[in-house]
Formats: structure tokens, C-alpha cells, sequence
């Protein structure tokens, strides 16, 4: 009889103490609301818990900073797993239970999946992890902006980029079989006409691929001459990278904002020699930017034990500047919703962020300014090419 | 005072409402149920309408593998393809959701037929990798016919509307799960009881000796895919209606996995087991979720550790429903039922 009351409780108990257990109150006024679905556990995990710490550090610096006209900004978190639907749970969870003014996202499907009823029913600011070009449309998805360039806009900075570098040159792009991978090659296609330079290649593998020999071969015979990837983390980075090297080929790599990680420097060694990115952020060892002090300096108070952040960190805590500047524009013209929150962000022109990024201008719901970076195989870090770039 | 129920014919014990007492709680339930968009909150209806999802797909499968021993590793596809059908029928050709989502069911059960084929010369782990195959290719077609399904973006759905009446939130979307549940369960109960549903179980318990018995392999063995996969399209249709979004990525091979699971932690075989199991598989997850972020605030630094250790505890879960309850949830419902019937004389 035993081993039955146990059951029961499991069954029944637990769920009890679920359905009781979220409904607290929720007025208090005199806090704003923040939250945030974050991929901390899952495929994404290993730049969840960073974007999720930039984001609720950039808040919790503005509430030291005595925060949005005396009020403080809460920050409220829960873990998405990179997954839709325990994402879309999750969301719904915390617009039930705390009803906040702003959320984060944790993929560019959560938001696709939230768009429609962010619209029209939520009425919240949203921003994402994601740099999807779907997402930022302002006529369809007004309450939805992208912190920084789209992928095809950073795209567009490395073509315009190579065509500065050497007109008419052999372009490949090497893209993943998924959402992420497939984002902005339409309109790449479109600038390499434009530009004028020659799209010899398109090579497609799965993420995490450990045979592109088929690819590699393809891009030696086409002679391609430079390189970009996109919808990738590491792998198959690296194996693409070396195969082409042992073949003999002078290709030039480069990569969007994913593929301008650390990491992935650390996980290429040498062979990064000569390999390019495109980030809107600057990096943690650039310390004579501002911005990057005073995070270098909280971090040293807050976090004792972490001695380096990582890109995607910077990401979070861009996002968590343009949230702070738009409740701190909502709050001032007196109209603290998501529609004034929207129109704030309409209106941010030349934002000073510190020199984290360049000085931000709204655009079609989106920042599209970022620069090139190139790596430094010695000193295993991103080093500047090029100024700030824009691409109309 | 109770102290058993006494049948005399075989009818009597086939009812599906067999005394007052089963009636009185089942009214009592329905009418628990129908209220809950009155006191529940939004999430708690999003949890609910995801179970009553699940419960029609879990039935499906229940009736192919439970009752029939067919063990198919493909349902999520066919999720995935009543899920598409209706999408597609929906926003291309402009057909309402009150047909696109039947339609979806059928569009399932004829891949489910074609599927099914193999059924009749493989059997147990051989067929478990022919429909494990289904499941690939179906994803494949998902993400690779991108003219239909426009790839790996997906489509998005609009709502279903009757009238001026838009079911856009969880609340008003409740109520149409909460029907389908009940018509889908209700037509899975009484089929056990007709000579098709007899006919399944007994190709489960010897496939040779049922066809001595003058049972049609290769009608019943069809009958059974198709109808489980009608049920697992109309779970997909009203799934992505649901979630107003349908993506390859929402069709995984794992959601195959957790079907499974959810029919194994139920209960095989039994109509009341795919509901406790999809119950289970549902709401153990958000428990979990819940526990995490509640435990976050009390010990900020265990977090952490903590929110990983959700999929530990999960399995470990199963596994412990495996090793001492293999009849799954529903024979510990029926223990219990038992042990209530009789009380407090129970011997």
C-alpha cells in the first residue's frame, strides 16, 4: 500500500503545487518587466547562458544606475532548450504569470511562432537571438526587431567587402541545411549580381558534418577564391578549412556573426590563418573601448571566477542597451507600453552605446552596421579590418 | 455498500459505463473539464489543449502497436503529414479548417496505408526500421519539397474561425481539443469492442493463429495503420492550427520516441493508458520546468546544475515505471480503483 501512496503523490501532488504555484500577484508597478527565454540547456547551450548574462547584466546596470524614472527593471528567465514547443511553453508561462513589457527570444522559430500573437494580442517589444531577415520586417512584425544586422546584411558587408578587395572575384558559400543556414542566400545571390562578383559555388552540409569531401572537391574545381559560411557553429568549419588547405587551395574563409566566435579560433588553431568574420559587436580584449571596461570591471565585481565573454555575451548585452534605451524613451514621453516601446524604437538615431557597437540607428526594425574582423592565429582573437560598415 | 460488481453476460461486461458510480464521476469529470477555461490561466489551458494534442495522437498509436503489436517508429511523420495537409489546404487552396483538418487525418491514413504495406511480411524489430525509414523520408519531403511546404521556413497557419468566431487563444481553442479528444477517444473505445478491434488483438497475440481463425492479415494489419494514422493526422492538423506555425523541426524523430513512451508509460493496449501516458509525458516536462525556475530563485548558483538535470530525472522516471509498474499508469489507476471499490472491506 505503501508504494501507492507514493505514486499518488507523485501524480497528483506535484501537479497541484504547479497549478497553485505560478499564480502570484502581478501589479506591483513600480517594477518594469523583463523577460526571456533562453536556450541554456540544448543544442544552443553553449551561447544561451552567455546572452542570457549580457542581457540581464545591461539591465541590472541601468537599475544601479537608478533605473527607468525610479523604477527597476526585473529580469525573469526560464530555459528553452532550444526546443519550439518547450520554448513556446515557456513563453506563454511568463506572459501568463508576470505579464512583462519586453521579451527575449531564443531562436528565430520561437519568434516566427510568437509573431502573429505578438501582434495582436501580446502587444510586447520582442528581440531574439536570432539575426533572421524575417524578422526584421516592421510592417509585418512591428513589435519585433533584430539587435544588430540581419545575416544577409552581414553578408552583404563581406561581399561588399571582397569586391573592394579584389573586383570579380570566385565566391563560394557554404551554408547548412536549416533555417539558420538558408536565411539570407536568396538575397545573397541577388548582391553578388549586383556587385559583380562571380558565384562559382553553393555547397550544402548538415550541421555538426564530418564527410564534406563531396563539397570540398566541388569548391577546388570551381576554383573559389573566397569562402563564407553560414548556418554553422564549429564543425564542419574546421574539417572544410583543413581538406582545402591539404589540397592546396588559397581560399579565404570567412563567416557571419556565429562563425565569429572564440571558440571557434580555439578549435581551428593555425589553420584560422587568414580567416574573416563579421561582427556589430566589439570583442571582450578590446579594452580601450569604454563600454567594454566598464562590462570588464561589473564582471570583476559580480563574477569573480569568469575571466573572459565571449561574442555572444556582447550580443545579449547590445540587446539589453537597446531595451533600456527604449523604456527609457517610453517612459519619458509617458506612454510605458508595448506601442510606445515601439515607437521609441523607431526613434533611436545615433545612440551612443558605449562603442560596444557603432552608433545605432533604427532601420527597417533592424541596426545593420557591423564590422569585419580578421583572425590573429598568435594571439587566438579577432583583430579589426574595417571600419564600421553599412549596407544600404 | 459496494462490494463488487456482478456481470451475467458477456454484453454486461463489454459496457463502456459499467455502474452508476463510473457514470456519476464521469459526469462529474466532464463537467470538471469543461469548466476549466472558467478558473484556469492561460498557460494552464496551453498545457491542457497540448495534452488533449497528444492524447489523440497517443490512441492512435496505442490502437497500431498497443492492440494490434504492430510497432511503428513513424508516427511523428504521420503527425507531420496530417500537420502539412492541413497547413497547405488551409492557406493555398483557402479551404476552412473544419475540412482541411479532416482531410489532413485521411491525407495521413493513406500514407499510413502505403507504409503499412511491409506490415505484412516483417514483423517486430524488422518493421520497427521500415517504419523508421517512413519517418526519414517523410522529413526529408518535409524540409525538401519546398514548393508544398516551403521548407524549413515552414507556413504559418491562421486560426479557425466559425462564423465571426475566432478560436485564436488557448482558451477558445480548449474546447475544440477537448471535443476531439472525446469523439476520438469514444470511436477508439468502441472499436476494441467490434469485431475489428478484436481482430487487431488478436493478430497481436499470434498473427498465425488469427489467420487460421479466418482473420484477413492483410486487411486488419492495413485497417490498423490506417486508422492510427487518421488519429495522428488529426493530432497534427490541430497541433499546427494550434501553434499557428508548422516546421520540419516540429516533427522530429524523437517526437516518434515520445509517442512510443507515452503508450509504454500508460499503458499498452488500453485506451485510458495513452490518456495517463500523454498526461504524463506532457505535464512531467513543464513540472520539471517549473521546479527548475521556482528552485532557481531559491539557490541561485544550483541553477546551473539544476535545469540540465531535467532530462536525468525524466528518464529516471521511466525507467523506474518500467522496472516496477511495466503495465504502465493505467494499472495503477485500475489498483487503485479496486482498492476503493472494496474499501474498507477489502477481503
Amino acid at each position: 500500500m505503501r508504494s501507492k501512496v507514493c505514486w499518488l503523490a507523485i501524480l497528483f501532488v506535484i501537479p497541484g503545487l504547479m497549478l497553485g504555484g505560478p499564480a502570484g500577484p502581478v501589479s506591483a508597478s513600480d517594477v518594469i518587466k523583463v523577460g526571456a527565454v533562453q536556450p541554456i540547456t540544448g543544442r544552443f547551450a553553449f551561447a544561451g547562458g552567455n546572452i542570457s548574462a549580457g542581457l540581464k547584466d545591461a539591465l541590472m546596470m541601468a537599475n544601479e544606475a537608478g533605473g527607468i524614472d525610479g523604477k527597476k527593471i526585473e529580469y525573469i528567465m526560464e530555459d528553452g532548450q532550444y526546443k519550439l514547443d518547450v520554448a513556446t511553453a515557456a513563453f506563454k508561462r511568463i506572459m501568463t504569470r508576470d505579464n512583462p513589457l519586453i521579451m527575449y527570444g531564443e531562436s528565430t522559430g520561437l519568434g516566427k511562432a510568437m509573431g502573429p500573437e505578438i501582434m495582436n494580442r501580446y502587444k510586447i517589444l520582442y528581440s531574439s537571438t536570432s539575426f533572421s531577415g524575417e524578422l526584421a520586417d516592421a510592417k509585418a512584425n512591428p513589435f519585433v526587431f533584430v539587435p544588430g544586422p540581419t545575416y544577409a546584411d552581414m553578408f552583404g558587408i563581406l561581399l561588399k567587402y571582397i569586391a573592394q578587395e579584389k573586383p570579380g572575384a570566385k565566391v563560394a558559400f557554404f551554408y547548412s541545411d536549416t533555417e539558420f543556414g538558408k536565411d539570407p542566400i536568396p538575397y545573397a545571390r541577388e548582391m553578388c549580381k549586383t556587385l559583380k562578383l562571380d558565384l562559382v559555388a553553393e555547397a550544402v552540409a548538415q550541421v555538426g558534418a564530418v564527410d564534406v569531401t563531396s563539397q570540398v572537391l566541388d569548391l577546388k574545381r570551381k576554383n573559389a577564391e573566397y569562402v563564407i559560411f553560414q548556418g554553422f557553429v564549429i564543425a564542419p568549419v574546421a574539417t572544410v578549412i583543413k581538406q582545402c588547405r591539404d589540397f592546396g587551395m588559397k581560399t579565404k574563409f570567412m563567416g557571419t556573426f556565429w562563425g565569429t566566435t572564440k571558440m571557434l579560433l580555439d578549435e581551428l588553431g593555425p589553420l584560422a590563418e587568414g580567416y574573416m568574420g563579421v561582427n556589430p559587436y566589439n570583442f571582450w580584449w578590446m579594452e580601450d573601448v569604454p563600454m567594454i571596461q566598464k562590462i570588464q570591471t561589473y564582471t570583476k565585481k559580480n563574477y569573480p571566477d569568469v575571466k573572459f565573454r565571449p561574442n555572444s555575451y556582447m550580443q545579449g548585452f547590445a540587446t539589453g542597451l537597446i531595451f533600456v534605451e527604449c523604456l527609457k524613451r517610453a517612459a519619458k514621453a509617458g506612454d510605458l507600453t508595448g506601442e510606445g516601446l515601439v515607437k521609441a524604437l523607431q526613434s533611436i538615431k545615433d545612440m551612443d552605446t558605449g562603442g560596444l557597437t557603432a552608433p545605432l540607428t533604427w532601420k527597417d526594425n533592424k541596426f545593420p552596421v557591423a564590422k569585419i574582423w580578421k583572425a590573429n592565429v598568435e594571439k587566438k582573437i579577432f583583430e579589426p579590418a574595417s571600419d564600421w560598415m553599412t549596407v544600404e | 455498500m459496494r462490494c463488487g460488481d456482478f456481470k451475467e453476460s458477456y454484453l454486461e461486461d463489454e459496457k463502456i459505463f459499467q455502474t452508476l458510480f463510473v457514470k456519476f464521476w464521469l459526469v462529474l469529470l466532464a463537467a470538471g473539464l469543461i469548466l476549466l477555461p472558467a478558473i484556469a490561466n492561460e498557460y494552464i489551458l496551453y498545457v491542457a489543449n497540448l495534452i488533449g494534442i497528444a492524447i489523440i495522437g497517443a490512441v492512435g498509436l496505442n490502437l497500431l502497436t498497443g492492440c494490434t503489436g504492430q510497432i511503428s517508429l513513424g508516427h511523428a511523420a504521420f503527425v507531420g503529414v496530417g500537420g502539412y495537409t492541413t497547413a497547405v489546404l488551409i492557406t493555398k487552396v483557402g479551404m476552412p479548417f473544419w475540412f482541411a483538418m479532416p482531410m489532413g487525418g485521411l491525407a495521413s491514413a493513406a500514407v499510413g496505408l502505403v507504409i503499412g504495406i511491409p506490415s505484412l511480411r516483417v514483423k517486430g524489430l524488422y518493421l520497427c526500421i521500415a517504419t523508421l525509414a517512413a519517418q526519414f523520408i517523410l522529413e526529408w519531403i518535409f524540409v525538401h519539397w519546398e514548393a508544398v511546404t516551403h521548407g524549413i521556413r515552414g507556413i504559418n497557419v491562421p486560426p479557425p474561425q466559425l462564423g465571426s468566431m475566432v478560436f485564436d487563444t488557448e482558451r477558445s481553442f480548449y474546447y475544440i481539443t477537448l471535443l476531439l479528444v472525446v469523439v476520438g477517444v469514444g470511436f477508439a473505445r468502441n472499436i476494441l469492442r467490434t469485431k475489428w478491434g478484436r481482430a487487431f488483438v488478436a493478430i497481436r497475440d499470434r498473427d498465425l493463429a488469427a489467420e487460421m481463425m479466418g482473420i484477413n492479415l492483410f486487411r486488419y494489419k492495413l485497417a490498423a495503420f490506417a486508422v492510427s494514422s487518421f488519429y495522428a493526422g488529426i493530432a497534427g492538423g490541430l497541433w499546427v492550427s494550434f501553434i499557428k506555425v508548422v516546421t520540419p523541426e516540429h516533427f522530429p524523430f524523437s517526437l516518434s520516441i515520445e509517442y512510443l513512451a507515452m503508450i509504454i508509460v500508460g499503458g499498452l493496449g488500453s485506451i485510458l493508458g495513452s490518456i495517463f501516458g500523454a498526461i504524463f509525458m506532457v505535464v512531467v516536462p513543464e513540472m520539471l520546468n517549473v521546479i527548475a525556475s521556482a528552485s532557481r530563485d531559491l539557490f541561485p548558483t544550483m541553477g546551473k546544475h539544476f535545469i540540465p538535470m531535467k532530462e536525468v530525472v525524466f528518464g529516471t522516471l521511466i525507467v523506474l515505471f518500467l522496472v516496477f509498474e511495466p503495465h504502465g499508469l493505467a494499472e495503477i489507476w485500475h489498483r487503485i480503483k479496486n482498492f476503493f471499490t472494496l474499501w474498507p472491506f477489502s477481503y
